[in-house]
């Protein structure tokens, strides 16, 4: 009796449909066998119920040949006839049809490294719901189980198909990995760890306020959590002899079926590495990224310099066609109760790869179709050493230190387009370091250990069938060979993505795309967003305005003494650093700085202004935003900027008694924190909505003001503002600073000069304060030859 | 001292690479067989004593009376001087302009004047700063007159402008109050090249937008052929017409003062010498200059360039009424620059130099190249342009972009935002001058910092649409790419390449004129 009969009539009830096997099998089934009844369980995701899912599913690539043959009414007829859907998911799974023939249990935690929690509630939980189930309809179909090769755990040889040996208690498993996130969870309060957590948050985030650290430090503490729960399933895994938790909690899953099925006839299936079709829907059909394709693409990439491998080692890849053919057979032929039946669906028996030839085949499609690198040519295709696992480890304990210390030296380097550029570069690399660490230390199970599984019972499977159904449904391993399979059908189906030309970039958001609105606030920061230069530098052109070499080379040695403490309370807080910085403008009168600003302050001020800057200003006025500028800058100084903002929010400083300024703050510099918090209020004071509004700035500092808008954007950020902004995906901009402007702190001293020259000369001088210094009163006007002040426009007044 | 006019040379086998100015460089460049040099006359003596006759002049005006004659106890008296736009470089000091103003209020001192105003004539450049202004006027004037009776015009200030009538031609003549009121305007003019002077100072120096719209727009500036010639200009005829229409309201006595070619330090000779009669002295400073500046950093460069004073002399000190005095004026300018060249060629290769009237003291942007090329060099010509209709031109020059955000703050949205969208002069002035010309916040700056209006990078865009016009093609050797691009023009990096690239357009056999300037080189075009 051919496959179709056999099954024909009956109900199968399929889990994990939507999967990558699940939906080829469902497929199969809709397409090849009319009268077979499919009940299929599927979780109900957001509003979408899990018949609307599978629907949907019906769209993709894999259902085009009976898209094609039916239509699309067709098809949704066929769906609603043929298949009905439980809602319902691996930990409930609702109440079963009583009359159910088969089950196939697809679904399952397909990554490696999972919380041992989600791990063991996924793989065994899944399992143990099912059988309830499955008991609870009352019916006894033949269940199933679709596994992994992999169960077997770390070994070498021959591995026969049948019971896996060992002792492992599934109970005592479960149940502690049920506990390990309440005790990850207390152990990530305890204070040493809290601390610890707290510390580096407070070293990154310091300068941006408490609120943001805490923030951080929350962040940092579910990360670490969740961190362990990966590491406790991959240790737990290891020490039991399976290569990861993902192995680990299925060949647990297989022992609770075999202690448990009771009377219910058990097949494991256990399937290899599954990668795309070698036919059926088509060739090269793959869904997403298995478990080669990163390292295949990477390799094509010229990411992949070598790779940690003994070149002699079987790779075990089986075709999901394959597979869906032989989980098809192995449903159609129940076996007695009493014996469950085991077939490993694998390659590397008949029809071994080795890992050489993987490399020589892949290689050889790369350098016969080399991806095209944007606009330069082709990328390069590596050439692997195989220089063994050792070296590769080495090579990459290497890199891993160089992203860590240029990471440290980034962190200390000024800011700069270069700088920015390079962290973006090293973020690169470090994603490739990890990368390769990811998958180097996930594939060495797989590729290292020289491990052959056997498939004898699959072949006799196979032998059993019909003719006619060996050719439809076959399942041979040996019935492909391997250069087709990668590099006619494999490579170029995945490489697929890759190749198709890009979109055009999205149009750039700019002049004129602003969305008019009232109650929407445009903020800017001053020092590095607005203007290059800071508070340090803005201070020299105020102080140095009028000073003479001699003087002015004093200053900037006192100043530069104080600078190392300068820099270390700009890391820390930079409220610390206006306070000292601005103490150093006690005794200063305030007339004669608005003076200076007037007459040479301003100009060095607006040749610092970036050009697209003042355009965005600009573009927010005339959007009708309410434009403010918040900065640490001293009131005067911001006054050229004056008509671009119609809020300026500035450090103003105490005026003592005797009319100067005592160097002391009137109110506390608004920095980090305090900017939200300002913020929040003047929002609300006018009435201004801070979702809509928008956030210039370029400093870590201004992260607590970047978050209280619902449009932050990052300007010529420093790099670690620039990590967030990228991690936050915030629009990052260069405003280049207008290039070829003097650097020079002040060209104004012969400016001020005459300035004070032509007071003293028509008499208004300012006496000894101020101006004066540039020439004394009566040695300018009347010395001279008189012609000119003859004129007694001069003089008079 | 027999002066040698000035000539066209045809370059054969034994000439010489010759030297080209390309921004803040110098190159030297060999030029295809059969280029003709168009080289101005070597520089003519000066008058000797500039004070005697500046002194003879305001003495002896020509269709006016004398100064002294005009000046009496209890007159408002206006100085209006033209502003660092001219002359380029610098002068060395005393500036001519100090000489005649110390004259000029020496005499009215003299009368009993007391009301006395000094007003920079910069129309929509940008203001001053003090030293600029003291470089032009001295110190003792500075000394005795700033800041509140010397100052910079402001085109800008509502209250202090006058109109004062509409011409035949509907031209708003709007001008500076206190000179509009003033019972004599004198005018200190340096009438460095055939555009400057006449009714161009005060009914465009003193000016508000409103007035000077009417002749700095693409519609007059493409029929101003060339604009070096003002019977030949729409813009000055239009200026013409505005500056009768004020000489009916306000007695204007002008002074207008010529200058020879040396401008150059006597230190650089060279660059106004013909080189295949540099010395060996010459020759290493040539070298040593095109070479040493290239690989100058940018600042330092700047600077050097930027700090030379010319040691011109005068050639001719002219005074009295206006049209008469310019016409005196035009003949001295004319003695000194106009060459006769014979008929038109296919390319026109210009070097554009370090500087230009819009930025002294700061960086020539691809806004200002553009003008300086396509529209002084270009418009260098009397009769007819050095080169044919659909013509090619070949300019040496960086064009980086590159601005000084203080003094050219309108230039970086122009190029970035209008020349976006059009490179088109009648497009661009009516989709886009209004809006920049009424901006506030370039109007802040223009008033109380040290930019340009916010329209003038229009008007620089203007100067070259008879250029545009005219020619088919313009490359620009050794210019930035993008920027050339952004403006409509291609870049090349060798003369060879821009000569392959004109190709299409004059032949690959063209007919080439190289115009031999700075110093300043007038074609007489037969």
């Amino acid at each position: 009796m051919g496959l179709r009969e056999r099954l024909a009539g009956r109900r199968v009830f399929m889990t994990g449909v939507t999967g990558f096997v699940g939906e080829a099998l469902l497929e199969r089934l809709l397409s090849d066998f009319p009268d077979t009844r499919i009940v299929a369980l599927v979780r109900p995701r957001g509003s979408h119920s899990g018949a609307a899912r599978l629907a949907r599913m019906t769209r993709k690539p894999a259902f085009a040949g009976l898209r094609e043959r039916l239509g699309r009414e067709g098809l949704a007829a066929l769906l609603a006839e043929r298949v009905q859907v439980i809602e319902g998911d691996l930990a409930d799974m609702g109440a079963l049809p009583t009359d159910l023939d088969v089950v196939i249990h697809c679904a399952g935690e397909v990554s490696f490294d999972p919380p041992i929690d989600e791990g063991f509630a996924t793989n065994l939980g899944g399992v143990q719901e099912l059988l309830r189930a499955v008991h609870a309809s009352g019916a006894r179909p033949h269940v199933v189980h679709v596994s992994t090769a992999y169960v077997a755990g770390l070994r070498s040889g021959h591995i026969a198909e049948g019971r896996l040996s060992h002792e492992v208690d599934w109970r005592a498993e479960q149940s502690s990995a049920e506990r390990a996130r309440q005790a990850a969870e207390d152990a990530s309060r305890s204070p040493e760890v809290s601390a610890r957590l707290r510390e580096q948050a407070a070293g990154e985030h310091g300068r941006a306020g408490a609120q943001t650290v805490s923030v951080a430090a929350e962040a940092a503490r579910r990360d670490w959590v969740a961190r362990r729960m990966v590491a406790a399933g991959a240790e737990r895994a290891q020490v039991l002899g399976w290569t990861d938790a993902y192995t680990f909690t299925k060949a647990l899953a297989e022992r609770y079926l075999e202690e448990s099925h009771g009377d219910l006839p058990l097949t494991i299936v256990r399937p290899s590495i599954i990668e795309s079709a070698v036919a059926r829907p088509f060739p090269g059909w793959i869904e997403g990224f298995k478990m080669a394709e990163p390292l295949i693409l990477a390799f094509g990439r010229g990411e992949l310099p070598d790779f940690p491998a003994s070149p002699d080692a079987v790779v075990d890849i089986i075709p999901v066609d394959l597979v869906v053919n032989a989980l098809l057979a192995a449903a159609a032929s129940p076996p007695p109760v009493d014996t469950p039946a085991y077939y490993t669906v694998c390659s590397g028996f008949r029809n071994p790869l080795l890992f050489r030839d993987l490399y020589e085949y892949v290689r050889g499609y790369f350098l016969a179709h080399p991806l095209p690198k944007r606009g330069r040519g082709a990328i390069a295709v590596p050439e692997w050493p195989f220089a063994g696992s050792v070296a590769v480890e080495a090579k990459l304990r290497r890199g891993e230190k160089a992203v860590e210390w240029a990471n440290r030296a980034l962190g200390h380097a000024p800011r700069s387009e270069r700088v920015r550029r390079w962290a973006v570069d090293l973020e690169r690399s470090e994603s490739r370091v990890a990368f390769l660490r990811r998958y180097s230390d996930v594939y060495r199970a797989y590729t290292s250990a020289e491990l052959v599984y056997v498939d004898d019972a699959t072949a006799a499977l196979h032998a059993a069938m019909e003719p006619a159904d060996q050719e439809e449904f076959g399942f041979d391993p040996a019935c492909y060979d391997w250069r087709h399979y990668l590099q006619d059908v494999h490579c170029p189906a995945v490489t697929a993505v890759l190749r198709r030309p890009r979109d055009p970039a999205p149009a750039r958001r700019g002049a004129g795309n602003l969305s008019a609105g009232d109650g929407v606030l445009a903020v800017f920061d001053l020092d590095g967003t607005l203007v290059s230069s800071t508070v340090v530098e803005s201070y020299l052109w105020l102080r140095l305005a009028d000073a003479g070499p001699a003087e002015r080379a004093r200053e900037i040695a006192s100043l530069a003494r104080a600078l190392p403490g300068y820099l270390r309370a700009e890391r820390r807080d930079r409220g610390h650093l206006i306070r000292s910085v601005y103490g150093r403008y006690a005794g200063v009168d305030p007339a004669e700085l608005a003076e200076v600003v007037a007459q040479a302050g301003a100009d060095v001020l607006l040749r610092r202004v970036k050009p697209a800057a003042v355009r965005r200003v600009r573009e927010h006025r005339a959007a009708g935003h309410r434009t403010v500028l918040l900065t640490g800058a001293v009131a005067p100084l911001v006054a050229p900027l004056a008509p671009l903002f119609d809020e300026i929010v500035a450090t103003d400083l105490a005026v003592g008694a005797d009319g100067l300024y005592t160097g002391r703050l009137l109110a506390s510099p608004l920095v980090g924190d305090s900017r939200a918090a300002f913020l929040d209020h003047y929002a609300r004071r006018r009435g201004a909505d801070l979702e809509s509004s928008w956030a210039y700035a370029d400093s870590l500092s201004d992260l607590p003001m970047l978050r209280t808008v619902g449009n932050p954007v990052v300007v010529n950020p420093d790099v670690a503002l620039h990590k967030v902004a990228r991690a936050s995906g915030w629009p990052i901009e260069e405003w280049p600073s207008t290039p070829g402007e003097s650097r020079l702190l002040v060209g104004s001293r012969v400016e001020r000069g005459l300035f004070a020259a032509a007071a003293v000369a028509q008499g208004r001088g300012r006496g000894a304060g101020g101006a004066g210094r540039a020439g004394g009163r009566g040695d300018g006007g009347n010395g001279g030859d008189a012609t000119v002040v003859r004129v007694g426009v001069g003089e008079g007044r | 001292m027999q002066v040698r006019p000035g000539f066209v040379l045809e370059v054969d086998e034994r000439t010489p690479p010759l030297l080209v100015h390309q921004g803040e460089g110098l190159t030297l460049e060999r030029f295809p067989l059969g280029t003709r040099v168009v080289y101005p006359p070597e520089s003519l003596p000066g008058v000797g004593d500039v004070d005697a006759a500046i002194a003879d002049a305001l003495e002896h005006p020509y269709n006016c009376e004398p100064l002294r004659e005009l000046l009496r106890p209890g007159m408002r008296l206006t100085i209006a001087f033209d502003d660092l736009s001219i002359p380029l470089p610098r002068m060395r000091r005393p500036d001519v302009r100090q000489r005649i103003i110390e004259q000029v209020l020496t005499l009215a001192a003299a009368a009993g004047v007391d009301d006395v105003q000094l007003i920079a004539a910069n129309a929509l450049h940008r203001r001053m700063t003090a030293a600029e202004i003291e470089h032009i006027v001295g110190e003792r004037v500075f000394r005795s007159f700033w800041p509140d009776n010397l100052y910079n015009h402001d085109a800008e200030d509502r209250d202090n402008l006058l109109h004062i009538g509409v011409t035949d031609h509907g031209e708003d003549v709007e001008i500076n109050r206190r000179a509009a009121e003033s019972d004599l305007l004198v005018y200190v003019n340096v009438n460095l090249v055939a555009m400057d002077g006449g009714h161009k100072s005060v009914p465009i120096g003193l000016a508000s937008y409103n007035s000077i719209r009417h002749h700095h727009n693409s519609h007059t500036m493409v029929r101003s052929r060339s604009f070096m010639d003002h019977t030949r200009s729409e813009m000055h005829s239009s200026a013409w017409r505005m500056g009768r229409l004020l000489a009916n309201h306000l007695k204007i006595f002008h002074v207008e003062t010529t200058l020879n070619n040396a401008c150059f330090p006597d230190k650089y000779s060279f660059l106004t010498r013909r080189e295949w009669e540099w010395s060996v002295r010459d020759q290493a400073m040539a070298y040593g200059m095109s070479r040493g500046l290239s690989v100058m950093p940018s600042r330092p460069r700047r600077r050097l360039f930027h700090d030379l004073l010319a040691d011109y002399q005068v050639t001719g000190v002219f005074a009295g009424e206006t049209e008469t005095t310019h016409d005196q004026t035009i003949a001295s300018v004319h003695r000194q620059q106009l060459v006769e060249v014979d008929g038109q060629s296919d390319v026109l290769v210009v070097g554009l130099p370090y500087v230009g009237p819009y930025n002294v003291n700061s960086v020539m942007n691809p806004i200002l190249a553009t003008c300086m090329g396509l529209g002084y060099f270009f418009n260098m010509y009397r009769g007819k342009p050095l080169v044919r209709h659909q013509g090619a031109m070949i300019l040496y020059h960086p064009v980086t972009p590159e601005f000084s955000q203080l003094h050219h703050p309108s230039y970086v949205d122009f190029f970035t935002e209008v020349l976006a969208e059009s490179t088109d002069p009648a497009t661009i002035e009516a989709k886009f001058e209004k809006q920049y010309a009424t901006d506030p916040w370039y109007i802040h700056l223009y008033r109380t910092s040290h930019a340009y209006h916010g329209v003038h990078p229009f008007y620089m865009w203007y100067w070259a649409a008879h250029g545009m016009d005219h020619l088919g093609d313009v490359v620009w050797v050794g210019g930035d790419r993008a920027a050339c691009a952004r403006m409509g023009f291609r870049a090349a990096s060798t003369l060879a390449d821009a000569l392959e690239m004109v190709s299409g357009t004059v032949g690959r056999d063209p007919s080439i004129t190289y115009l031999h300037t700075p110093p300043h080189t007038m074609a007489d075009v037969r």
